[in-house]
């Protein structure tokens, strides 16, 4: 039987603004276990992002409680739960988040290095490979096109080979035909490396790759398919 | 939206000012400009309060704030035209006389002066010989006031009658100190103070009789350069306007010194301010290229975008500039009610100059740098709310930076209206900057090729650096310039304080001795050695009057109010001497050790007397000396330094050329303050000597240097806190780049004390170069400015090269102190961002 990879229980988080408490999310619970891929979706505002950060252990929930292989993140300060990112956790963002002072294969062995990896350009540049960018190892950020720019992020997001994969929006930038590439080499890499895939959208087809999907409306679970 | 009224258009502005303000966006602007304008404010106040307070002590020597003198009357408008102005006036007359009495007769230094005189600074009298002196209004009429050494001469004792010509006067008191002869070492005959009333009585002066008139003025600064204005086109060829800075040269060198220093600092000041303008500016049109692109895609004409975002500076340039004002007249407020003791009593407020002068500094500087980022914000295209990378169009910033150094260096020519350093600076600084600049460029990009093999954090810190070479290389001018102008002023501050601090050493002649007769020379110098450590040297002096050069008469050589005139107008103190006295430097000619081969015997000029005079190498002199005429040729010119306290002359001759004339002999010396004793014994024993105490213009000189010194440490912190203000200003404009690079590596699992490394080693090593360039131009402006507007030696200072690490310190403990927001931002931050 597979463990469960990330567990997430009675999950609230409530936010205090200048016209009183405000509960953006309302007691829920969730379970991945390895391999599992998940698309949450949901309008602007229902909560789907808010999830996402507590899931990656971005942000601690008002309540509840979110085990990310096998570590309950609320008992951890936020050095301890960076280090567990680093060492379990890949993002995929909707505005691709490089550094611009980093060239493409720099960008891509930034969580290898913070892992402490020998063979960090190595792998690197064979995950850059893989997506399709040998040749522009060197570039910047600025000098790629947005497609490119995302296929540089993903192969950051699989270079540590994460147990969990977080993607936010991953092809909410792109127009559609680059986003069929992305989607394609996301699942396909996450294929080969057997991560669990958490999957934040708007686009339905999208969503449906996903073994799981659960939908969100004012931060209540309100569907939860399981094809 | 073709038609936006002004009016609109302003409140508009004023509202999403207002806006802007409320959510923090405007607070290191406004802190820029405002620090900015209260520093030049202060400094503003503070150096032209203590200047005037230093001219006002300065005043004292002219007994007067401005002084009209002619060796004829003065015209009864040029007096009445000081009077509609609402001067106060007083009347001298001043001329030399025989002072008789039933004991013999003597020549004497007469002052007739009405009961006005003195107008700035007091007359000191005491009731007795070697009693204690007092502080009180001169003579009566029917009185006179004479100086010790005439009672000595005369056997007088107060109230005893003299007769001077026609008229008889008591003297009432003993003349201790004059204002305005405290400076005067070299007046051979004794004083004389008597009421202009008696003078007439008199019946001394006569048509053509040698007599000074003057007219002492005082007021308030604007009357008097209205007077001066007025008066300089009736002035007879005869008659000469003076003030304090023309009336004693020691205290002439002093305020000029300080003057051009404080200067100095608040151009330092304003120049630090520019850059934090900059600085934060240009963060201030980055922000808004969102709104100026919607508000295209709203509507707005590229030029009501350009005239919103304007109003909206021009309204936070009017509100800081007004409190950074009102700040820095509060703070030289505070300095001068703390320094209340040390200061002198009266200090003129001011006026309204300063404020207004740093207020135009701020707007100015914010219009020079503000401006140009401002003019992209109309040129952000409206595609920019559907595509962020679309960046404005870039002017050119050869003409934007050209612009914003014209207003700078104009700012800075008005402020210190010293062309000159402004040049020096600005032209230092500019070339320093564009040397190093391209210097610092080369050397970052081979930076890269080392960097491939650093470890993570410094090829994060220094990736930061590298990606945009140019930008960093301008931050590194910035921290540079910040360091340099930091350094630049203390680095003076030291120099100049020690250079005044060698013209008055501790031990400084507080006293002369003259008219030492021959017979008595040994037996004074045995006296004196046992009182003062080291006396000068015993000057031969004989009294002559140059009278010809080159067969022409003098007078219709030399030009009027010139140094020159004032030499020949009275009897020099001519003397000999085998070697070259110390403090004088040979310019031209050859002393005598080598051969004269004219048939007259040589002499040496001092070198202005001689521009003065147009005297060349070869020029015969002829004097008058004790009614036998003397010639010479001139031999060599010297410099000499007025400053040390010494027995100097303006003609030295060959030796053998005049001992055959009646000759006295001078000298000054050091004695300790409480000696008063032994001084007035040293008086009794040698009847004929006169001692001539200049301890009040020691002390006036070392009050002001206190003062200066005090200055200079104010404008130094004031230098200090721009500088650092300049420093976080520059970190805040890469901050939101920072915040959203801290909260993405947070987010990949790196800690923070990776984070902190990186920072660590990116501002370090910005700092070090910055140090770097700081050194480098550091003495490099310091050279020029010591050549060409201190008038001081240069020689290298080896602890410059501690700037590096100075700045490293400095600039990396800076650095991740105004980065630490993006040390401590939340991961979450880059799911809001997306």
């Amino acid at each position: 039987m597979s463990s469960s990879i990330l567990t997430a229980r009675n999950l609230s988080k409530v936010v205090t603004s200048t016209e009183g408490e405000l509960t953006i999310l309302h007691d829920l619970s969730l379970e991945l276990i390895s391999g599992d891929s998940l698309a949450i979706v949901g309008r602007s505002g229902s909560g789907k992002s808010t999830l996402l950060g507590l899931l990656a252990g971005l942000d601690l929930p008002s309540s509840g409680s979110v085990v990310l292989a096998g570590n309950d993140l609320a008992r951890l300060d936020e050095d301890q739960r960076a280090r567990v990112r680093a060492e379990h956790v890949g993002f995929v963002f909707q505005s691709f988040q490089l550094l611009d002072s980093l060239n493409a294969l720099e960008n891509v062995m930034l969580p290898l290095e913070l892992e402490g990896h020998a063979d960090a350009r190595q792998r690197a540049r064979t995950l850059l490979e893989r997506v399709g960018l040998g040749q522009r190892l060197t570039h910047y950020p600025r000098q790629l096109s947005g497609g490119e720019q995302q296929r540089v992020a993903i192969a950051r997001a699989f270079a540590a080979e994460p147990a969990v994969l977080f993607a936010d929006e991953p092809t909410g930038n792109l127009d559609n035909h680059t986003g069929e590439r992305i989607s394609d080499l996301l699942f396909g890499l996450n294929k080969e490396q057997g991560a669990t895939l958490v999957l934040v959208t708007h686009d339905e087809r999208l969503a449906h790759r996903c073994q799981r999907l659960i939908r969100l409306e004012g931060g209540h679970l309100v569907d939860h398919v399981e094809p | 939206m073709n038609h936006l009224p002004f009016t609109r258009l302003l409140s508009l502005a004023s509202r999403q000012l207002l806006r802007d303000a409320r959510a923090g966006e405007l607070r290191v602007l406004f802190f820029a400009l405002l620090i900015a304008v209260a520093a030049s404010t202060a400094i503003g106040y503070f150096s032209t309060r203590l200047n005037d307070g230093m001219l006002l002590r300065a005043t004292e020597f002219l007994a007067a704030d401005l002084r009209l003198t002619g060796s004829s009357p003065s015209a009864p408008e040029q007096i009445s035209n000081g009077k509609q102005l609402g001067l106060e006036h007083a009347q001298l007359v001043e001329f030399s006389s025989v002072v008789a009495s039933d004991a013999g007769i003597q020549l004497a230094s007469v002052k007739a002066a009405d009961s006005a005189y003195p107008l700035r600074g007091q007359l000191k009298s005491a009731a007795a010989l070697y009693d204690t002196e007092q502080v009180g209004p001169g003579p009566q009429p029917g009185e006179a006031w004479a100086e010790a050494r005439l009672f000595v001469a005369l056997n007088l004792k107060p109230g005893d009658s003299i007769e001077v010509g026609a008229k008889t006067l008591r003297l009432s008191r003993v003349l201790t100190f004059l204002p305005d002869e405290a400076g005067d070492f070299y007046s051979l005959t004794p004083h004389l103070l008597m009421h202009l009333d008696d003078l007439d009585a008199t019946g001394v002066v006569q048509p053509g009789s040698r007599v000074r008139y003057q007219e002492l003025w005082r007021g308030d600064s604007e009357a008097l350069t209205q007077y001066r204005q007025s008066i300089t086109p009736t002035l007879a060829p005869n008659q000469r306007l003076e003030d304090a800075k023309d009336g004693n040269r020691q205290v002439g060198n002093a305020l000029g010194r300080a003057e051009r220093y404080l200067n100095l600092a608040s151009l330092a000041a304003v120049l630090l301010a520019g850059v934090a303008v900059a600085l934060s500016a240009a963060r201030f049109a980055a922000k808004r290229f969102d709104a100026s692109a919607l508000l295209r895609c709203l509507g707005l004409s590229r030029k009501q975008a350009l005239g919103l975002f304007s109003l909206q500076l021009a309204l936070l340039g009017i509100t800081a500039s007004l409190a950074g004002a009102l700040l820095g007249w509060l703070a030289q407020l505070t300095l001068f009610s703390l320094l209340q003791d040390l200061l002198p009593a009266q200090i003129p407020p001011g006026g309204l100059w300063p404020a207004l002068a740093g207020m135009a500094t701020g707007l100015v500087a914010l219009a020079g740098f503000a401006l140009p980022p401002l003019a992209a914000l109309g040129r952000v295209p409206p595609l920019r709310v559907l595509r962020r990378d679309l960046l404005p169009v870039p002017v050119s910033s050869w003409l934007v930076y050209g612009a914003a150094l014209l207003a700078l260096g104009l700012i800075m020519w008005r402020l210190s209206l010293d062309l000159q350093l402004t040049l020096a600076l600005l032209g230092g600084g500019l070339v320093t900057a564009l040397l190093l600049g391209g210097l610092l460029l080369l050397g970052l990009q081979s930076l890269r090729r080392l960097l491939a093999g650093a470890s993570l954090p410094w090829r994060l810190g220094l990736g930061q650096l590298l990606r945009h070479p140019l930008a960093a290389a301008g931050q590194s001018l910035a921290f540079g310039l910040i360091i340099l102008a930091m350094a630049l002023i203390a680095l003076l501050r030291g120099e100049l304080l020690d250079t005044w601090q060698d013209q008055l050493p501790e031990q400084a002649p507080n006293h002369f001795a003259l008219n030492i007769l021959p017979a008595e020379k040994e037996a004074f110098s045995t006296r004196l050695s046992q009182l003062s450590p080291h006396p000068a040297p015993l000057f031969p002096v004989v009294p002559g009057r140059l009278v010809m050069i080159n067969g022409e008469p003098v007078r219709q050589i030399v030009s009027k109010e010139s140094q020159g005139e004032r030499a020949i107008r009275r009897d020099l103190s001519l003397t000999w001497a085998a070697d070259l006295p110390a403090d004088n430097t040979l310019i031209a000619g050859s002393w005598w050790d080598e051969v004269n081969t004219s048939e007259l015997p040589g002499v040496s000029v001092e070198s202005e007397l001689a521009q003065s005079l147009q005297l060349k190498l070869g020029d015969r002199l002829s004097f008058s000396v004790g009614g036998l005429n003397r010639d010479a040729v001139v031999n060599s010119l010297r410099e000499v330094d007025w400053n040390n306290f010494q027995p100097n002359f303006y003609m030295i001759f060959q030796p053998g050329t005049l001992q055959d004339l009646p000759v006295t002999y001078l000298t000054s010396f050091y004695l300790p303050p409480q000696y008063e004793k032994q001084l007035v014994e040293l008086s009794r024993a040698f009847p004929a000597v006169t001692l001539l105490q200049v301890e009040a213009l020691l002390a006036q000189l070392r009050s002001i240097l206190a003062q200066v010194t005090l200055a200079i440490e104010f404008v130094l912190l004031f230098v200090l806190a721009a500088g650092l203000a300049v420093l976080f200003a520059g970190l805040q404009s890469t901050l939101d780049e920072r915040i959203r690079q801290g909260a993405l590596l947070r987010a990949l699992g790196a800690e923070r004390k990776l984070l902190i490394t990186a920072r660590r080693a990116e501002f370090g090593l910005l700092g070090a170069s910055s140090g770097l360039l700081a050194a480098v131009g550091c003495e490099l402006i310091s050279f020029l400015l010591y050549r060409f507007a201190f008038d001081l030696n240069w020689q290298p200072h080896p602890w410059l090269l501690l700037l590096p690490l100075i700045g490293a310190l400095l600039v990396g403990g800076a650095g991740v102190l105004g980065t630490r927001r993006a040390l401590n931002v939340s991961p979450l931050t880059v799911l809001r961002e997306g």
